[in-house]
């Protein structure tokens, strides 16, 4: 019974960050900026690959760690953006770093994304509020990618004020194509506002699709999730077809904090995209 | 299974053998009704007929609450490394609902993703286990957590003259041919070891009824006045996190030193008890009252790992019974909610 003396090892655990390089930062909106943001060793770059609807815990050293989803598009394997809210701490931070500044990255995490394999062949809605933009531009960007592999395509997207408007110039853009129809709404207009007056629940109305082959993508703040699902449902919807992206305080991203759990799942591992049916049966998920 | 008899005449040798060549922690006798698990240098320490401990001697070395997880260093660039510390030691004298609440955590630090910092200290754990008295508020057996089967290395249950020794592992095996003076069992060593475990058996007093709780506790599940009842003189405090054998919930926190130049990651138990708990930037909380917060305690002890693991978390130790304030008992609670849904 010779037992080994004391150890105190040092290596990669599931909490080790890979160190990272903010290489960009452009203001999205008066709150929001954009952060580009490559991985520094190339070896972990490479192995970097995520899927839309996936997130990662990001460090700032010393200060904190919280998730972000990743808005950019997974085709892009030299870096990844991330759209972040100067609302915590961690993000309060981030908003005072200039290019060059190192980050800690785990990930990406989550089982559960948007399930792109799946919405091939069908038709695609993406439903979004404020900053509920950021976790499903990833998947926007995949399918314009890929557009032959999908039916009609649609995008509606609702915000407080258009100053909040995410990605102004790129939605201008998005709506010179004649392969994607893009609605957009806000509650307070100002005098050069042209589209629509509203919450964005108006806007699922004028969709067109047979629930049969419509795949329905939807990511916001909690209250809208509540009334965009009563307007889905009116319109017979299939709930296996409506995926949802929750939030919650994810703390570790692997399972083991505990914070985000629902009942039996975890939004870090089990989620943080859902389908509406999985919901229903998750009491307090919505 | 390996079973072996070892007289009682022969078990402070065994116990001075292994103190002096192991880190041994074992029960010694505190204040009052209460001991703690520490360092044992000396046979006569152990406090052989302990009743309660304040936390489970496993979580305690397992998964220590607070723990560095990652060390960094800033200078013109910043290096981050994981730090894994653990030490060999020789846990004697856990009993079988601590042992079957580690059994939980080793699930829980393995499933999805390992936690290193768990494996680690675990894999350095010799585990010795042994029968302790319960006490009013235990309910164990009805959590199937007053017998162990697996978890432990060696297990030593008393039957007067001489103890039943069951080795579950090659650990405890190697413990055995070590000490040479572990006898082989005879067909009436086990038919005593069986009227042993029946009056053991018999020492819990507590009774709950939990037939069909899953769905009842579905049924119940919206039923605002009786949670609000329930929790209605919770303090929101999180003693009974913080005593229970099997919370996991815990905080992770970057935290710099002095010189600015290093700091650390770490994490830190935290309590589904305190508000804070679901907090998110922007002031969102999905959890904003205790009769959530209660809810969901009892549906991660109860329901939640019974339906992911086969097995509930609580392994019903009482200890959170004993250390609220507020007197929130959750086998009577248990009770209540089966009441409501009474035929």
């Amino acid at each position: 019974m010779v037992l080994e003396a004391e150890k105190k090892g040092k290596k990669k655990t599931i909490y080790t960050p890979d160190m990272a390089t903010i290489t960009e930062i452009s203001d999205l909106t008066p709150t929001e900026k954009q952060f580009t943001i490559q991985i520094d060793d190339q070896e972990t770059r490479e192995a970097f690959r995520f899927q839309p609807g996936q997130f990662v815990e990001l460090t700032v050293f010393g200060l904190g760690e919280a998730p972000f989803s990743i808005p950019s598009s997974p085709n892009n394997r030299e870096s990844f953006e991330l759209c972040v809210r100067d609302i915590g701490n961690v993000s309060n931070a981030l908003h005072k770093m200039a290019p060059g500044s190192k980050v800690g990255i785990r990930g990406p995490y989550g089982n559960g994304y948007f399930p792109h394999e799946k919405m091939k062949g069908n038709n695609v809605v993406i439903i979004a509020g404020g900053i509920g933009m950021a976790p499903v531009r990833s998947l926007l960007k995949y399918i314009l990618e890929d557009r032959q592999s999908y039916k009609d395509f649609s995008l509606i997207y609702g915000c407080v004020d258009p100053a909040n408007i995410l990605y102004k110039d790129e939605m201008q853009q998005l709506k010179q194509r004649d392969d994607i129809e893009i609605k957009m709404t806000v509650d307070n207009p100002d005098a050069d506002w042209k589209e629509a007056v509203g919450v964005c629940t108006n806007l699922i109305g004028d969709l067109k699709y047979s629930p049969e082959d419509t795949f329905i993508v939807v990511c916001g703040p909690p209250i809208m999730y509540k009334f965009v699902i009563l307007e889905l449902d009116d319109r017979s919807y299939k709930p296996e077809n409506i995926f949802l992206s929750l939030e919650r305080r994810m703390e570790c991203g692997v399972g083991k904090c505990n914070h985000c759990h629902i009942g039996n799942k975890l939004v870090c591992v089990d989620g943080p995209v859902f389908s509406l049916w999985e919901i229903r049966n998750l009491k307090e998920a919505i | 299974m390996l079973y072996k008899i070892l007289g009682k005449n022969e078990y402070e040798d065994f116990l001075s053998d292994l103190i002096s060549k192991n880190e041994v922690i074992g029960p010694k006798k505190k204040d009052g009704a209460y001991s703690d698990f520490v360092a044992i240098k000396d046979p006569k320490e152990i406090d052989t007929d302990y009743q309660k401990t304040t936390l489970s001697p496993a979580k305690k070395i397992l998964f220590p609450s607070t723990e560095d997880l990652v060390a960094f260093k800033i200078s013109d660039t910043i290096e981050a490394e994981g730090i894994v510390e653990y030490e060999q030691k020789v846990l004697l004298g856990i009993n079988a609902w601590d042992i079957n609440g580690m059994n939980f955590l080793d699930r829980f630090f393995t499933t999805d993703f390992i936690d290193e910092n768990y494996l680690a200290k675990r894999k350095a754990l010799t585990v010795i286990g042994t029968d302790s008295v319960p006490t009013e508020n235990n309910f164990a057996h009805h959590m199937n957590s007053e017998y162990a089967i697996e978890g432990f290395d060696l297990y030593f249950s008393d039957l007067g003259d001489r103890f039943f020794v069951r080795a579950a592992t090659e650990k405890g095996n190697r413990l055995i041919e070590d000490f040479p003076r572990f006898l082989d069992t005879s067909e009436d060593d086990f038919k005593e070891f069986n009227r042993y475990m029946e009056d053991y058996r018999a020492k819990f007093k507590l009774n709950i009824n939990m037939k069909n709780f899953i769905d009842n506790f579905e049924s119940i599940y919206d039923k605002e006045q009786l949670w609000q009842k329930l929790a209605e003189k919770c303090y929101s405090c999180g003693s009974c996190n913080l005593t229970c054998p099997t919370c996991f919930c815990f905080n992770v926190k970057d935290d710099i030193n002095l010189d600015l130049k290093t700091g650390q990651k770490l994490r830190e138990w935290d309590s589904c008890m305190i508000p804070e708990y679901g907090l998110v930037a922007g002031d969102h909380n999905f959890r904003p009252d205790k009769e959530n917060r209660l809810k969901q305690r009892y549906k991660c002890k109860l329901i939640t790992f019974k339906q992911k693991y086969g097995k509930n978390s609580c392994v019903g130790c009482g200890r959170c019974i004993e250390a609220c304030l507020a007197k929130i008992n959750i086998a009577e609670d248990i009770n209540t909610i089966m009441k409501e849904v009474s035929i």
